[in-house]
């Protein structure tokens, strides 16, 4: 249920996206191999009769049912409404409500008006832009990082196959199987004191590589490469194509959609991400916005905290929003990963 | 091995991406442009920009004074949680702030570096409160840490607005606990705000409570040759956990919060959502720094003393080096803690220039702390920028009156902030469990600090 | 001998190949298998990061007789419990009722989602305002519209766990509900025909068809479930720092606090200690789980 990450390492995207597996791992539910989730759906959509649930048509033809059912979902969507947005209408009232009123009638309508120079206060005073973009940088390197090892490694795994392959498929692989708490002290220790080099504390790097060693996404990946045809690497091969270009020009390009996932997780795993860099980022400005935010709480007026909540929340809903389907078809597109 | 273009083309993109994150790992600290960079701390994370800008006057004025040090600021608090970890890892600035009570473990464990030739330099090392000064010294009887910043006694601060609303006189603060517990009910039930506070989280609910100990006249810990007994089960840590659960559950005038730290209960308080609590003589220097707080309701006053060995809990801050600090930066901090920390308590120039820069950003000037050196020193520091006193003296006197003759007790010496926080866990169950078994809980912690002692 | 590529290619294989490894190599090596190892050995070590030394056992021992580690683990299976009652059958119920919407489907997923994309830091301080004792609390004038006394929420040993886990709830249960929804399409028509033929009613359906085909994903969502509530650590830390008296303290709070809660040097070896035996029992759910994944894809 809750899959608050303490994970420092980015098996972050980890729980969300395990989740996923069991859609494709239920009879039925998984594409085949070598069609990308995204087609199964279209034919969903353009079949809906395929698709019946546990009452039938001619159920919902009689009116008892269809009353009932009806009451029931219009219910739903009324309990939806307040699950889903209520308290994030009140997060947006209290961003522009004076302090005082929030802490004396909280769910009054704006009883003493408005209060907007709490947005303005939050995002200039408060630096909320500053750690905002600190937040950005580091899902930034985060999202880079994890694609650059996901792609390489799932290559070398998948398509290059040496002969140390199973090896490293099964070193990778143990890692799933290692709690990410376990890494808690020893990574931090090995953050402080790199085998080469100075300490990592303070740096981005502290966050951006260890997110890197996420062996879900490897998996991920690599199960992807597995279901590409082989016939257009050997064909490739024959034309000259050299692993750099094979990589390049073929394997990536046909690997829009598991990418897509891949980011979708690497980026809202960084976003989310508190206890990690909480431990490597001590300086107060370099810190993301979900480490800043509760330190700040006892510094700042509860008005401009809302608002900077609000701010800090206004970006992943709106990219929610806009990317709807890719979030809610990762459970099919993770399915990809068997076991 | 015949390789064709691209494998090297790769190996470069490597080398590259490794080379760059050498280099982009290696930028903390060094030297830049020849001058000696200095990383100090500023102030707490979150302060006011008028703070900030007193800030960096200074740092200008440091760097005009000293043309080859570069100093380098940084946002600062400590923090139990993080301290250690930075400490070891390095990553702390050039210059950091300790608690008093942390010093003698960290000089032990070789963590500190050893500032003994610098500080024999300063012209007034003869001078410091000898009692202050051990406090940072090893046992080969070199500083390793010197007395700075402050040393604060525990005292009471209020609300005087509160106390008016709620018809009482705010030039009479209360003397003893009975009258704190009826002047908060008082308040409670004639403005509606809470009339007491008392931090809870973390360790700073055991240091609260250590302090009220210490002022009903007990004590957590004794010394017994070189062992140490915990004392933690007393009479007088019972009764103030008495008071606190009455005034929580029968008076309902302590603010039901037990996450309260340091930091948020000041926020409450400068809120005016809480009359009165204990904390720091100093903690007026934070409210304004960080509060914006004006001052004409604030009311500060001694620590009720009650019982023959009373006395006013003090502690107190120390600037200290991290071991690994070579010979240059350990010269250029112990400058730094002359001029930021030291010089504007002894010298009549530096103290005026401090004070005027202070004042001019609004922060405050004059706020009662304990003599570093000796009182004589402390007066005639305070005349010297008499003029710049912003804050509002005669609103403090209840503490200024007695704070050089109250009897004065140290923190705890050992283990002293995992003792404090094993004393958080009975200040929480007051706030919150009317039914709360203060015996049991007082025993537990007792039995749990004394494997602590035992251990060192 | 290699089993795939051009003949051509193995010459050259190699190095390229190895290249084309590295960072994988590099960054599993350094921040995932040098920890892991790095884990097993400090686990019977005492280090302050300046001196090192061999300890045995100790710090197991040590653990084990941490009266706070017994606390903990009550409070975490408290959690667990707590978060099974409340997020387990809530999107289960949702995601049946959910796949027979026929309109704007999307509307009611997108609902449900909502909160799992909002910033965990930001929900926990949102609520953590909600959470307000005050009868003038967010939560407290909700329960007063109602006539209900107001509650004391985080200032409570009793309340303060349920609060958690309710957020916490609100937090995560969008992502399940989306799991089970994506289990129900796949629910085989014919299952349901067949049942019609015999005169099944609805709820029958639901109880002798629906049901039965969920029961992998059900099990899978309850494993992850307890593996997630086992490393439960920003809802205490940042609503109640493990308090009042305790209360919230759990299995991961305590090893960050041995690890990162003591200013005068961390007790590294002790932290990594719990975190081992953690580990195990997460493992032991981890392997239940890949099992069952494992021989429900291979039916």
């Amino acid at each position: 249920m809750t899959t608050t990450d303490p994970m420092p390492t980015s098996s972050t995207a980890a729980p969300a996206a395990v989740a996923a597996l069991p859609a494709a791992a239920v009879p039925g539910a998984s594409p085949p191999r070598e069609r990308p989730a995204r087609r199964g759906r279209r034919r969903a959509e353009r079949a809906p009769e395929e698709q019946r649930g546990a009452v039938s048509a001619l159920e919902w033809r009689r009116t008892s049912v269809r009353f009932g059912l009806r009451g029931a979902h219009l219910l739903l969507l009324a309990l939806l409404i307040v699950w889903g947005i209520g308290p994030l209408v009140l997060l947006v009232k209290f961003a522009v409500t004076p302090t005082q009123d929030i802490l004396r009638t909280p769910l009054a309508w704006f009883p003493n008006g408005f209060a907007w120079e709490n947005l303005t206060e939050a995002w200039t005073d408060v630096r909320i832009s500053h750690y905002f973009l600190n937040s950005v940088l580091l899902a930034l390197g985060a999202w880079v990082c994890q694609i650059v090892v996901a792609t390489t490694g799932g290559y070398v795994l998948s398509v290059l196959r040496p002969r140390y392959a199973k090896a490293l498929n099964w070193a990778v692989l143990a890692t799933l199987f290692i709690p990410a708490v376990v890494l808690l002290v020893p990574l931090y220790l090995t953050i402080l004191r790199p085998p080469v080099g100075p300490s990592l504390l303070n740096s981005y790097w502290a966050v951006w590589l260890p997110a890197g060693a996420s062996a879900f996404n490897v998996v991920l990946v690599a199960r992807f490469f597995d279901s590409l045809p082989r016939e257009v690497f050997e064909a490739a091969r024959v034309d000259g194509a050299g692993s750099f270009r094979l990589f390049w020009s073929i394997v990536l390009p046909m690997s829009k959609p598991i990418l897509g996932v891949v980011s979708v997780f690497a980026v809202i795993a960084s976003w989310k991400d508190f206890l990690w860099p909480l431990l490597v980022l001590p300086n107060p400005d370099l810190q993301p916005l979900s480490v800043r935010l509760p330190a700040l709480q006892a510094t700042t007026d509860l008005g401009v905290l809302m608002a900077a909540l609000a701010i800090s929340t206004i970006i992943p809903v709106l990219v929610f929003l806009l990317a709807q389907r890719l979030f809610l078809r990762g459970a099919g597109l993770g399915g990809a990963v068997k076991g | 091995m015949r390789t064709g273009r691209t494998p090297w083309a790769m190996a470069l993109t490597s080398a590259v991406a490794i080379a760059s994150l050498a280099a982009c790992s290696s930028d903390a600290g060094g030297e830049a442009s020849g001058k000696q960079v200095l990383r100090v701390v500023s102030l707490l994370p979150g302060s006011e920009q008028a703070a900030f800008d007193a800030f960096d006057a200074r740092v200008a004025a440091f760097e005009d004074a000293n043309p080859d040090i570069d100093v380098q600021q940084e946002e600062y608090e400590w923090e139990a949680t993080t301290f250690a970890s930075q400490l070891a890892g390095g990553t702390l600035p050039d210059v950091f702030e300790i608690p008093l009570t942390d010093a003698r473990t960290l000089i032990e464990n070789g963590q500190l570096a050893d500032l003994n030739d610098q500080f024999e330099q300063l012209d007034y090392a003869g001078e410091f409160n000898e009692n202050l000064l051990e406090a940072g010294r090893g046992e080969d009887g070199h500083v390793y840490a010197i007395p700075a910043k402050s040393i604060y006694g525990v005292a009471l601060h209020y609300n005087r607005a509160l106390f008016e609303q709620a018809g009482l006189d705010p030039d009479q603060p209360p003397t003893t606990w009975e009258e704190v517990r009826a002047y908060a009910k008082q308040i409670k039930d004639a403005t509606g705000v809470a009339g007491y506070g008392m931090m809870a989280s973390g360790s700073t609910g055991g240091w609260q409570l250590t302090a009220a100990t210490y002022s009903r006249g007990g004590v957590v810990q004794e010394a017994d040759g070189e062992s140490y007994e915990s004392t933690i089960d007393n009479d007088a840590t019972r009764a103030h956990l008495e008071m606190l659960r009455a005034m929580r559950w029968e008076d309902d005038s302590l603010l039901a919060d037990s996450t309260l730290a340091w930091d948020t209960i000041n926020q409450a308080f400068a809120a005016g959502q809480v009359a009165m609590y204990t904390n720091g003589s100093d903690v007026y220097n934070s409210l304004v720094e960080t509060f914006g707080v004006t001052g004409e309701d604030y009311g500060l006053t001694a620590m009720p003393l009650e019982g023959e060995d009373a006395g006013a809990l003090v502690g107190g801050t120390l600037a200290a080096v991290g071991a690994q600090a070579d010979d240059a930066t350990k010269e250029a901090a112990v400058k730094w803690i002359d001029f930021f920390y030291l010089q504007n308590l002894v010298e009549e120039e530096q103290a005026v220039e401090n004070a005027k820069v202070r004042a001019e950003n609004g922060q405050a000037v004059g706020t009662p702390v304990l003599p570093i050196f000796s009182r004589e020193q402390y007066d005639e520091a305070l005349g010297w920028v008499e003029e710049y006193i912003n804050v509002p003296l005669d609103q403090m006197s209840g503490y200024t009156d007695v704070a050089f003759d109250q009897p004065v007790i140290g923190e705890p010496t050992r283990a002293t902030q995992e003792i404090y926080a094993l004393l958080s866990t009975p200040v929480q169950a007051v706030i919150t469990d009317q039914g709360a078994d203060i015996d049991e809980l007082l025993q537990t912690a007792d039995t749990q600090a004394q494997d602590l002692l035992d251990q060192e | 001998m290699r089993r795939r590529g051009l003949p051509r290619r193995q010459r050259t294989g190699g190095l390229s190949t190895f290249l084309f490894a590295l960072p994988l190599l590099v960054v599993f090596g350094v921040f995932a298998w040098l920890p892991i190892g790095r884990s097993l050995i400090m686990s019977f070590q005492e280090t302050n990061l300046l001196t090192t030394s061999w300890v045995g056992l100790d710090n197991f021992r040590a653990v084990f007789a941490d009266p706070r580690l017994v606390t903990a683990i009550v409070n975490t299976g408290w959690f667990a419990l707590l978060a099974l009652v409340f997020g387990y059958p809530l999107p289960l119920v949702a995601a049946v009722l959910m796949s027979e919407v026929r309109r704007r489907k999307g509307l009611y997923s997108a609902l449900a989602y909502l909160p799992v994309v909002v910033p965990p830091v930001v929900a926990v301080l949102l609520w953590r305002f909600f959470y307000d004792p005050r009868p003038e609390g967010v939560f407290n004038t909700l329960l007063g519209a109602v006539g209900i006394d107001p509650l004391p929420w985080l200032q409570s040993a009793t309340w303060a766990m349920p609060s958690l886990v309710l957020e916490a709830t609100w937090a995560a249960a969008g992502g399940t509900m989306i799991i089970y929804l994506a289990a129900l399409t796949s629910v085989p028509p014919e299952l349901y025909d067949a049942a019609e033929v015999d005169g099944a009613s609805i709820w029958r359906k639901v109880w002798h068809v629906t049901l039965p085909q969920l029961r992998g994903v059900l099990l899978i969502t309850f494993i992850l479930q307890i593996i997630g509530t086992a490393q439960v650590f920003l809802e205490p830390y940042l609503f109640t720092n493990g308090g009042p008296a305790d209360a919230t303290l759990t299995v991961l709070l305590l090893i960050y606090r041995y690890a990162f809660g003591q200013s005068l040097g961390a007790d590294y070896g002790q932290a990594t200690a719990l975190s081992l035996l953690l580990a195990a029992f997460l493992a032991v759910l981890s392997l239940i789980y890949f099992r069952l994944t494992r021989n429900w894809s291979a039916t």
